[in-house]
């Protein structure tokens, strides 16, 4: 098992038509082992550029990101990352995808780890496909797979259900506890879907946009299985909405004339 | 047009009605057999070349001298092409000269080229390697350059080495690109070996036809310029289906 993820003072601008714009400002974070995550935020906020950060794609500015306390400075096998898009390559069958990142493992194990992971998120005999013959939510399950396979202690998931129909979405958050369950692995999620964020998190980060800074902290305490009906859940709801929409806050300042 | 035999049929009306026109015209002598040898004449040529072997033996020199030309431009046009579209700096250092020898047409190469290498096989194959060689490497720069970042991303998390990059993400990404380039050069690699052989050379069908103009025969012309399509066409045809094998992720929908 993996430590907890530590985030201290980060920071990050990009360059748009040659003036700095800042994306990610004083970002300090905490997430522990096991624990799951989930960053929401208006499109634009940095919540992905920070999820990118954490997996090594990106370099902050400054700040510091530990991982069970060694520092982050690149991408590295102990954190699996999924995407909006499943990225999955089009030229390879669905096993060949998920074994893509198996590079370390002995060649006749890879198979078998790719099938394993393949029935786990229930897509077997789907192996010699090529991802254009699968649904977008078997795709984004094969995605799923794929990150799985290498056994990573930290799940990043940057808006991952984003482009699926509401139906689909349901059962893949359902499958992503089931998962979870099992895998007891880290998970850090970004999304801008309030009830997904609500149903999925023991934790959820509120951010504020341009600059992307962390505007709260919100625990979940509700059961591990979440009635999305339910009293309580609305009131999360709510409580994370009135973050976005409440009269006064530094949202609104987009709103000025 | 579902049903293969007669979407073939389909496609060979028009050149059905080509060579009616052709016959009718030259039976009731609309335009002097001069111009316009009659079908049969060709026809009776033809046949004769091919029986005697002499129009086959022409296109075998032609198009071994392609196969040469050719494979030395996919060779080093496809390697320089892919490097060239993963490294900014190699693209910097080739690009300038690069295009500056493209501007140049491959027919104003004959007469250097001649000097250099003779009239024999060696001038030919050069042609055929400049004229094919800038297709393919623009086209498989264009299609490395456009592969997916978001899939090169996913590279960069699994620790990808560069070689596993360009096998598994950057070349499949671009082999249909590259295999347009291959296209496009097969059919310019056949006009450049058949001008070279017009301009300079001992045999081939490019000489064939340049002779048979010299001579006055004009159904020898044709039957060149006859088995010149054919044989593009094959080739295209060769060329269309080795890319599907190549990318079998392509036809599956």
């Amino acid at each position: 098992m993996g430590g907890e993820l530590e985030i201290k003072g980060l920071y990050k601008s990009f360059m748009v038509n040659s003036q700095k714009l800042s994306v990610l400002e004083g970002i300090d974070l905490t997430v522990g082992d096991g624990e799951f995550v989930v960053i929401v935020g208006r499109s634009g906020c940095g919540k992905s550029t920070l999820l990118k950060i954490i997996a090594g794609l990106e370099m902050p500015e400054s700040g510091t990101l530990r991982l069970a306390g060694k520092p982050i400075s690149g991408p590295g096998f102990d954190r699996g990352m999924i995407f909006q898009e499943h990225r999955l390559m089009p030229w390879l069958t669905i096993e060949r995808n998920v074994a893509l990142g198996l590079g370390r493992v002995k060649k006749k194990d890879r198979a078998r780890i790719a099938r394993k992971y393949l029935s786990m998120v229930q897509l077997e005999g789907f192996e010699n496909a090529y991802p254009s013959q699968l649904s977008g939510g078997m795709s984004q399950r094969a995605a799923i797979a794929r990150a799985l396979a290498t056994e990573p202690d930290t799940l990043l998931l940057d808006e991952p259900f984003g482009a699926l129909d509401a139906l689909t979405k349901i059962e893949m958050q359902d499958e992503l506890l089931r998962i979870r369950a099992n895998q007891k692995s880290m998970m850090l999620m970004v999304t801008h879907d309030v009830d997904e964020a609500v149903f999925l998190a023991d934790r959820i980060v509120v951010m504020s946009s341009r600059p992307g800074r962390v505007r709260a902290i919100v625990n979940i305490e509700l059961p591990e299985v979440r009635d999305r009906g339910s009293a309580d859940f609305a009131w999360y709801k709510k409580k994370i909405f009135d973050y976005f929409f409440e009269h006064g806050s530094e949202e609104s300042t987009d709103f000025t004339i | 047009m579902k049903n293969k035999p007669l979407s073939i049929l389909f496609s060979l009306i028009l050149p059905a009605l080509i060579f009616s026109a052709w016959h009718f015209a030259t039976v009731a002598e609309l335009v002097p057999t001069l111009l316009l040898p009659r079908l049969d004449a060709v026809g009776r040529t033809l046949f004769e070349q091919v029986s005697k072997g002499s129009i086959i033996k022409d296109v075998s020199i032609s198009l071994s001298r392609i196969i040469k030309g050719y494979a030395l431009a996919v060779a080093i046009g496809v390697s320089l092409g892919a490097v060239m579209g993963m490294s900014r700096i190699a693209e910097k250092f080739f690009s300038l000269t690069f295009t500056s020898i493209r501007q140049i047409p491959m027919m104003a190469w004959v007469p250097l080229l001649v000097i250099w290498f003779g009239i024999g096989e060696k001038s030919k194959v050069a042609v055929i390697f400049l004229a094919s060689y800038f297709p393919i490497l623009m086209n498989t720069i264009s299609g490395i350059r456009r592969t997916d970042n978001g899939l090169l991303e996913v590279g960069r998390m699994y620790q990808l080495s560069r070689w596993e990059m360009f096998r598994t993400i950057y070349l499949p990404s671009a082999l249909p690109s590259v295999f347009v380039g291959l296209k496009l050069a097969l059919g310019i690699s056949w006009m450049a070996v058949v001008g070279a052989e017009m301009i300079a050379a001992s045999s081939g069908i490019g000489f064939r036809i340049n002779d048979a103009r010299a001579l006055m025969q004009f159904p020898v012309v044709f039957c060149g310029m006859l088995a010149i399509a054919v044989v593009g066409v094959l080739m295209d045809a060769i060329i269309t289906a080795a890319s599907k094998l190549a990318t079998p992720w392509e036809r599956v929908r």
